[in-house]
């Protein structure tokens, strides 16, 4: 594969870099990345993932989009509302970078098709753009049971958080938090509010650590939280602890079948 | 002027600042270690920065040569990063 | 004694668990609050079992929604 003079020009700033180079911008060209969720951390993670010429983006999102996701989901336009919002995500990308090739999932992920959407195109890399725990918490099982690399995040209010899991590199999602929080127990940004930004924000560090991985240069978020307040413009990286006996990647794994949990009666319509 | 033979060349008096480097740099890359690339560019800006941008990355600057009408033709030796 | 609480100094008067911990720092919901302290995720069983001492590095670590929506 050589490179068009559009292509040269177009990924110069990446080419130039020694840690890209012509190889780096290569291999971005042939990654396969999956962004479940095209929301407030989905979108911007696609936008920059899309023009960082990533070859391959799946994405997965079963609604439509809503004027009220405008104020954050940038992906998505005023004329959009209405649309599947997989169909505008690939119509932005579409628009933004014809290297890429966008595959759409309209459809929730559960037990029965995470698998399958992983496997369609075996992505390298998996975006966690959920806004809920059984969502969480399945893509965590789903990554760990299929050995998958995958970025976690989460956002609310004026607080981010993002974590990078690579098989036998550190601990999972559920190594730290276990189980899912009882429906309706811990507020989504639905109910609790987030200020637009933070998507951005989180969502580009997410960007980051796949083309990172796919690179495979610099240090990954791999047992580490990264945690963002934007109110006191603060961030911390919380070095995690490996979990020998987690249920899901510890020694004796008991977790050997992917769980659909109950979601928050808000969420309902999305199950 | 000696007769330095090159692996390969690459012509960059047609494109301007960062396309220079970037083709320069997507030719070297293409080369085994050891090789050496001949690259005709324009005088000013492209001599000033290509070079040295070359040799940022780790390779050698073997040889230039003044063709006398704003031209040259640089000879770099691709080094192992 | 001194302890460092999601990366800043908290200072008690006395010996604490967990818990205490919890509620001098007025954390709600803390059924949902991963704990840990040093290289140890405590149990939430154990919150009110175990103590804390000084100079010990404890980090909150919160549920976080959020992103599709
Ligand atoms: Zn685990």
């Amino acid at each position: 594969m050589s490179f068009t003079n559009d292509q040269l020009e177009r990924y110069s700033r990446h080419i130039i870099l020694k840690e890209v180079g012509v190889k780096g911008q290569k291999k971005l060209l042939k990654s396969k990345v999956l962004i479940i969720g095209t929301g407030g951390l989905g979108a911007p993670a696609a936008m920059f993932l899309a023009a960082a010429g990533v070859g391959t983006i799946g994405l997965v999102d079963s609604d439509n989009v809503e004027l009220s996701n405008l104020q954050r989901q940038i992906i998505h336009l005023t004329k959009d509302v209405g649309k599947p919002k997989v169909v505008s995500g690939q119509e932005t990308i579409n628009e933004m970078n014809p290297d890429v090739n966008v595959v759409t999932y309209q459809e929730w992920v559960s037990s029965a098709n995470i698998i399958g959407i992983i496997k369609d195109q075996d992505y390298d890399f998996i975006i966690d753009g959920t806004d809920n725990f059984p969502a969480k918490f399945l893509i965590n099982d789903a990554c760990v049971l299929t050995e998958k690399p995958f970025s976690h995040a989460g956002i609310i209010r004026f607080h981010g958080q993002t974590m990078t899991y690579v098989p036998g590199q550190g601990p999972c999602y559920r190594c730290i938090f276990k189980n899912p929080p009882p429906p309706d127990a811990v507020p989504t940004c639905k109910q609790a509010g987030v200020l637009g930004v933070m998507g951005g924000i989180i969502g580009t560090i997410q960007a980051t650590e796949a083309i990172k991985y796919v690179l495979g240069i610099g240090e990954l978020l791999t047992g580490q939280l990264l945690t963002y307040d934007a109110l006191d413009m603060d961030f911390r990286k919380i070095k995690l602890p490996l979990v020998k006996d987690c249920p899901v990647c510890g020694e004796s794994a008991k977790i050997k079948e992917l769980i659909d949990y109950e979601g928050a009666v808000c969420e309902l319509k999305q199950n | 002027m000696s007769a330095i033979k090159a692996n390969s060349y690459v012509d960059i008096t047609d494109v301007l600042c960062p396309i220079t480097f970037v083709k320069a740099k997507v030719a070297i890359e293409e080369l085994e270690d050891g090789q050496i690339l001949e690259i005709k560019m324009n005088g000013g800006e492209p001599l000033n920065n290509v070079p040295r941008s070359l040799k940022d990355e780790g390779h050698k600057v073997v040889q230039v040569e003044d063709h006398g009408n704003g031209t040259y033709t640089v000879f770099v030796k691709k080094g192992d990063l | 004694m001194k302890i460092i609480v999601n990366g800043n100094e908290v200072v008690l008067d006395k010996e604490v668990v967990v818990k205490e911990l919890l509620d001098k720092q007025k954390v709600s919901m803390q059924q949902y609050v991963t704990v840990q302290v040093y290289d140890d995720i405590i149990s939430r069983d154990d919150f009110e079992k175990i103590a804390l001492k000084e100079g010990d590095s404890v980090e909150f670590l919160y549920f976080m929604g959020g992103g599709a929506q």
